[in-house]
């Protein structure tokens, strides 16, 4: 039974790179490698820091933050509606352990491992933010800087012990205020020229459009800013980082303790 | 001359990339397999940035090297580290 | 051939290999683990796929730019040069989407894998679909 399995596998394997090599090697997808890009990104290019025409400018140097927040905008924000749901829904698993202390009382590493990880969590935290911050002029932006910033807990957790979580003030119920705080903001940010023009502008709208009087500022001093892509940089990395933090904390809960969850289950209740 | 230079790199690098990947799968310690998905991890990132993405390689070296080995490895520790033979 | 056109088509090669290989372990490997672990190595190479897909060949005589404007004031002539270097932007956008929707997917099943090792004790498949039908056929007694 075993081995019938396993042939049949090993065929499924080669049936598989046929099929898909064999269309893609006489031309499937075009000539390879391409000779040009196509029209709709030169749009783009054309149009994203273009000072002759301001039609549907962005007042961003940088194309792919563009794309991201401001021309595709709406599909970024479903995307950070199915994370929000998919770490919503871990809490749920676990919804009787959130904030309780945890028995084992750890220790943690040596002492030099201590002092050295404290200097290096804050410079993780400083290149997180910057990374955040700058976004629109050079590539970074939320997502990459949330990333970086979200290794942090991780690593405090497990050199410090669970003793820095649980005496901590940053309590589980905090963090989860302020991630709904952070996705508030990205939709307020969405929202506050429809409020602002009594209904007479556009959802994700970032600068002046024809007839529409509102856009946010373009330029900070003289460094170009994008409008509202920097704003909404700011609170996804925001919700990103407190994202990872609840993650990682039911990960690393004792067996003990986690034990509790799944009592009773034996008899359906 | 630079342009022939840096398509052999994008082949050469693509085509180790297959080595690890067949290591990964097939090796029966699963702290083995982790490392060696780490290993292809670093080709792939030095791969994207040959092909000019460098929004994408700040996002996938964060995650593909420090975040998922991370809680693969938490994850070994709960459960048991040898696959049966 | 030329070469560079015959090493582009090795990489295209070798990510389907990738492709393959990690099709083949997600369905055949018994261990939970491994198919998590091959359930990474594929969502990364059809990433890595999308990504070759906006590369281009260089112009003579003009190097390739990623799509960054490095000019806060840019002329029509440096506009009409940044569309003639610049690689595709589109399929990285739409990569970052996909890279942070995978990870979240990837969070939630870790998760899982512990719940269920909790409740049954051990991680292969065969031996939960065999405990399963134990407890089905006890049920309906």
């Amino acid at each position: 039974m075993k081995k019938h399995r396993e042939m049949i596998f090993d065929i499924l394997l080669i049936v598989i790179i046929l099929l898909v090599l064999i269309p893609t090697l006489l031309g499937g997808i075009g000539p390879l490698p391409p000779r040009e890009i196509r029209p709709l990104a030169k749009a783009y290019l054309n149009s994203t820091l273009n000072i002759y025409n301001k039609d549907l400018w962005t007042a961003s140097p940088e194309a792919v933050a563009a794309i991201v927040w401001d021309y595709r905008g709406l599909d970024t924000f479903y995307e950070t509606i199915v994370f929000y749901t998919a770490i919503v829904s871990c809490l749920i698993l676990y919804r009787e352990i959130l904030g309780k202390r945890d028995i084992s009382k750890g220790e943690g590493l040596s002492i030099v491992v201590k002092r050295v990880t404290a200097i290096s969590l804050l410079g993780i935290l400083v290149v997180g933010a910057s990374t955040v911050l700058h976004g629109m002029l050079t590539p970074g932006g939320g997502f990459q800087g949330g990333a970086i910033m979200a290794v942090a807990p991780v690593i405090a957790i497990v050199v410090f012990s669970r003793l820095l979580v649980d005496t901590s003030r940053l309590s589980y119920s905090k963090v989860v205020t302020f991630r709904n705080l952070a996705i508030l903001g990205i939709a307020l940010t969405a929202l506050i020229p429809i409020i602002l023009n009594f209904g007479n502008a556009f959802i994700f709208q970032n600068q002046y459009k024809r007839s529409i009087n509102f856009s946010y500022p373009a330029h900070i001093l003289d460094v170009p800013m994008g409008g509202s892509l920097w704003f909404l940089n700011l609170f996804e990395g925001l919700a990103v980082l407190m994202a990872f933090y609840l993650a990682f904390n039911i990960i690393l809960y004792s067996e003990e303790v986690s034990k509790e969850v799944i009592l009773g289950e034996e008899y359906g209740y | 001359m630079l342009e022939e230079t840096i398509f052999i790199i994008i082949g050469l690098i693509s085509m180790i990339s297959v080595l690890f990947v067949a290591l990964a799968i097939v090796s029966k310690d699963l702290l083995k397999a982790i490392m060696f998905s780490a290993v292809q991890s670093t080709l792939y990132a030095f791969l994207l940035f040959l092909l000019m993405a460098p929004d994408i390689v700040l996002v996938y070296i964060a995650i593909s090297v420090g975040l998922l080995p991370l809680i693969s490895i938490v994850l070994i520790k709960k459960v048991g580290r040898y696959e049966k033979a | 051939m030329d070469i560079r056109i015959s090493m582009y088509i090795a990489t295209v090669v070798s990510l389907y290999v990738n492709i393959a290989l990690c099709i083949y372990g997600v369905i055949s490997k018994p261990n939970l683990i491994k198919k998590f672990i091959a359930l990474t190595i594929l969502q990364d190479s059809i990433n890595v796929f999308l990504v070759l897909g906006g590369y281009r060949l260089w112009r003579p005589g003009l190097l390739l730019q990623p799509p960054v404007l490095l000019n806060w004031s840019p002329t029509s002539e440096d506009l009409k040069q940044f569309l003639m270097k610049s690689v595709d932007p589109l399929p990285q956008a739409l990569v970052l989407t996909a890279i942070v929707i995978g990870l979240a997917v990837n969070t939630f099943l870790a998760i899982v894998i512990i719940h269920l090792y909790r409740h049954f004790s051990t991680i292969d498949v065969d031996e939960i679909g065999s405990m399963k039908k134990v407890m089905i056929v006890e049920e309906s007694a």
